[in-house]
């Protein structure tokens, strides 16, 4: 990266909050699932899962910050929906009702988005392992080896769930087509992505898109599952700012004891 | 209600590093082996370092019963077979000016001397 | 089978005799062993409140999950009430291989809880409208748990005691995770003081309660005389409440913090805390789910274990795939 080149700085940090905003809704979702697992083993292990991608989503926010971007709580908690770069699936509520009353969460829903995402974001961390932003090349391979044990956790909730009875089934593919009509907003590197690629911060986004293809090929393959021609972005461009009310709700939640005092030492 | 196959026992062993021997940790329920093996680690090592794990569903082990612990008692009269029989070693070699082939000496010859072999 | 055969040589009394023999030598009962009845029965019964007390214990703390006020500290929370579930779970196994013989699984425990048969801890029947609550819940609550566990540390049942082990180690996290929370707060401004202040003005009865009445003369039975002559603990549930006393009320004053009892204080003479008696009556209304929130938190997990049954069913034959 060519430093004080401001267009490549201004990519950069794109970059970076999409990375951030992406894993932070998403450990926010996992979190809500915290208690309400279909198995109390498997509860466990998830939490561990929505940690991690907590954790991973400090580290980007991190890099944000020392470009001088703000505090990492407060961009964490404090800015408004208009300015979160995540894609729209991953803010999806679980499902109907609230983390405390009548959760009626999709488990199904779940296992899809968590191995999608997961499975996109392996291939941005490899990607980024080449980044020539080198804090973010560094922050991507720590990121990366907990990826492995994300991706079996995923894969293997999967496969079984695809295989398993008629019931399941269904509820997979209610999940499944849910998931397609807005997953090109993952593999999404926005407005910025041309930049992105042309200071080799990234990839290309149809670069990462193949890869994404070539590995769940086979995997789609062993479950009797078709890839679909395109992915779709229905619910809007999270990239853009772009978002659902659900993401306003999850906010509000997530803000609600750090607004009380956002200059308190909590 | 009624799954009770979803619920198999599941022992949970492993390793702490390659090094290590197999250690016995929990036991768990699971659906099968590959959803035992997925969620072994994060329920009983979130906080230790890990580097292999067994699930062994608990159909498949033979344990002990009460009666059958008791034949693992034996009377301590064996220094035959360990060290500590052999000890008077120590001051016979001595007459030869000659040190004990110990334990503690024996097992050091595995590793490479600093100095040695570039 | 040798076992049969031994086992048919013996009368009960003659098999009760070995097994008193064996716990007051120190030995641990394990799952597949001979034991009375009553010690089975009694060891299902606690193990199985225990452990369904971690499982229900997630949700006051759950709320404060995603509304930890930093990212350091919905890690910190995220990891604490996961490690709660965790506990639930090791307990769980210990308990279901006790029912094992009487053909009970992890299903019939649930279907107790729901049922209002299988009590869960009164505490987290409690409110926990705050952050300040999720603090104290993780200083003083998890506090008591600890003084109640570690004095089952050498618990005469093997599984239960090994289980205990792991759960007191992850216990010291908790304790200082707890701490840090209440900390913050009381060095902080004055409405973050105050918070701390009213939790523990909520919190007092509740954590009065948490031992137990003293004997069975308070609220009509006691489980403590059984555990003790079984070995399964040592101390009495107001000898417990003593102790938590002595560890806590001076760190509580030190932080400048009131107790909402103007009677308590240690009498030098007696060698013990002169405190006021919360009320027994509304402990056992409480623990009989009638508690401000033992409704609301048993909906909650009815619920979503009824949401989620087509999972365990659509995996039920899976152990053969696997």
């Amino acid at each position: 990266m060519k430093m004080g080149d401001e267009a490549c700085k201004r990519a950069l940090i794109e970059l970076l909050y999409q990375l951030a905003d992406d894993d932070f809704i998403l450990a926010y979702r996992g979190s809500e699932w915290l208690g309400l697992a279909p198995h109390i083993e498997e509860d466990v292990a998830f939490s561990s899962i929505s940690q991690d991608t907590m954790g991973h989503a400090a580290m980007f926010y991190q890099l944000l910050t020392d470009l001088g971007e703000g505090d990492v709580d407060q961009l964490a908690h404090a800015r408004p929906s208009k300015e979160r770069k995540n894609a729209i699936l991953l803010e999806f509520v679980n499902g109907p009702g609230h983390y405390l009353s009548k959760p009626r969460y999709d488990w199904a829903f779940a296992v899809v988005r968590n191995y999608f995402y997961i499975q996109a974001k392996k291939i941005k961390m490899e990607s980024l392992k080449n980044s020539s932003y080198e804090p973010l090349a560094n922050v991507a391979l720590k990121v990366n080896i907990e990826l492995y044990y994300h991706l079996m956790h995923w894969r293997t909730w999967f496969v079984q769930l695809m295989n398993a009875d008629q019931t399941a089934r269904n509820r997979m593919e209610t999940a499944l087509t849910r998931a397609f009509a807005d997953f090109d907003g993952v593999l999404s590197l926005g407005s910025f992505g041309v930049e992105m690629a042309r200071y080799q911060l990234i990839e290309p986004e149809e670069m990462l898109k193949k890869k994404w293809e070539a590995y769940m090929q086979p995997v789609f393959d062993s479950v009797n599952l078709t890839m679909p021609v395109d992915f779709g972005k229905k619910s809007g461009d999270g990239r853009a700012g772009e978002h659902t009310a659900d993401l306003d709700r999850a906010l509000t939640i997530l803000g609600e004891v750090y607004f009380e005092d956002p200059a308190a030492i909590w | 209600m009624g799954s009770k196959g979803f619920y198999q026992e599941y022992e949970v062993f492993s390793k702490r590093t390659d090094t290590s021997p197999l250690q016995y940790q929990f036991s768990m329920l699971a659906p099968n082996r590959e959803l035992a093996l997925i969620m072994a680690q994060e329920n009983f090592m979130r906080r230790e370092p890990v580097a292999d794990i067994w699930v062994v569903k608990r159909e498949d082990i033979r344990k002990m019963n009460l009666e059958e612990r008791q034949t693992l008692k034996r009377l301590d009269n064996k220094d035959y077979r360990n060290t500590k029989g052999y000890g008077y070693l120590k001051k016979k070699w001595r007459q030869y000016e000659q040190g004990m082939l110990d334990e503690k000496e024996i097992l050091s010859w595995g590793e490479e001397k600093k100095g040695e072999n570039g | 089978m040798s076992n049969v055969i031994f086992s048919n040589q013996l009368t009960d009394d003659e098999k009760y005799a070995h097994f008193m023999k064996r716990i007051e030598a120190g030995e641990k009962i394990e799952a597949d062993d001979w034991m009375p009845d009553d010690y089975r029965l009694t060891l299902i019964k606690l193990i199985s409140m225990h452990g369904i007390s971690e499982i229900m214990g997630a949700l006051p703390e759950k709320e404060w999950v995603p509304k930890a006020p930093s990212l350091k500290r919905k890690l910190g929370i995220m990891a604490k009430v996961q490690d709660e579930m965790g506990h639930g779970q090791l307990l769980l196994r210990v308990a279901e291989d006790l029912m094992k013989p009487l053909g009970k699984t992890r299903e019939d425990i649930m279907a107790d809880l729901f049922s209002g048969r299988l009590k869960f801890h009164n505490v987290f029947h409690m409110e926990a409208p705050t952050w300040g609550d999720a603090g104290l819940i993780g200083w003083l609550v998890d506090g008591a748990a600890i003084i109640s566990q570690t004095n089952m540390l050498n618990a005469s049942y093997g599984p239960y005691a090994r289980a205990l082990k792991r759960i007191c180690a992850e216990e010291v996290f908790h304790a200082q995770h707890g701490e840090a929370i209440i900390m913050a707060l009381a060095e902080g401004r004055k409405e973050q003081r105050e918070m701390v202040q009213d939790a523990i003005n909520r919190w007092w009865e509740a954590l009065l309660m948490f031992f137990g009445p003293q004997d069975a003369s308070t609220t009509g039975t006691s489980k403590q005389d059984i555990t003790i002559k079984y070995r399964i603990r040592t101390k009495t549930n107001e000898q417990l409440r003593q102790d938590f006393f002595s560890k806590y009320i001076p760190r509580v004053r030190s932080l400048g913090l009131t107790l909402p009892d103007e009677t308590m204080h240690y009498d030098e003479k007696q060698q013990k805390w002169v405190y006021q008696q919360p009320d027994w009556n509304r402990f056992k209304d409480i623990i009989k789910n009638n508690g401000p929130k033992s409704k609301d938190r048993l909906e909650l997990r009815q619920t979503t274990y009824t949401e989620n049954q087509w999972v365990r069913d659509a995996l039920e034959r899976s152990d053969s795939i696997g």
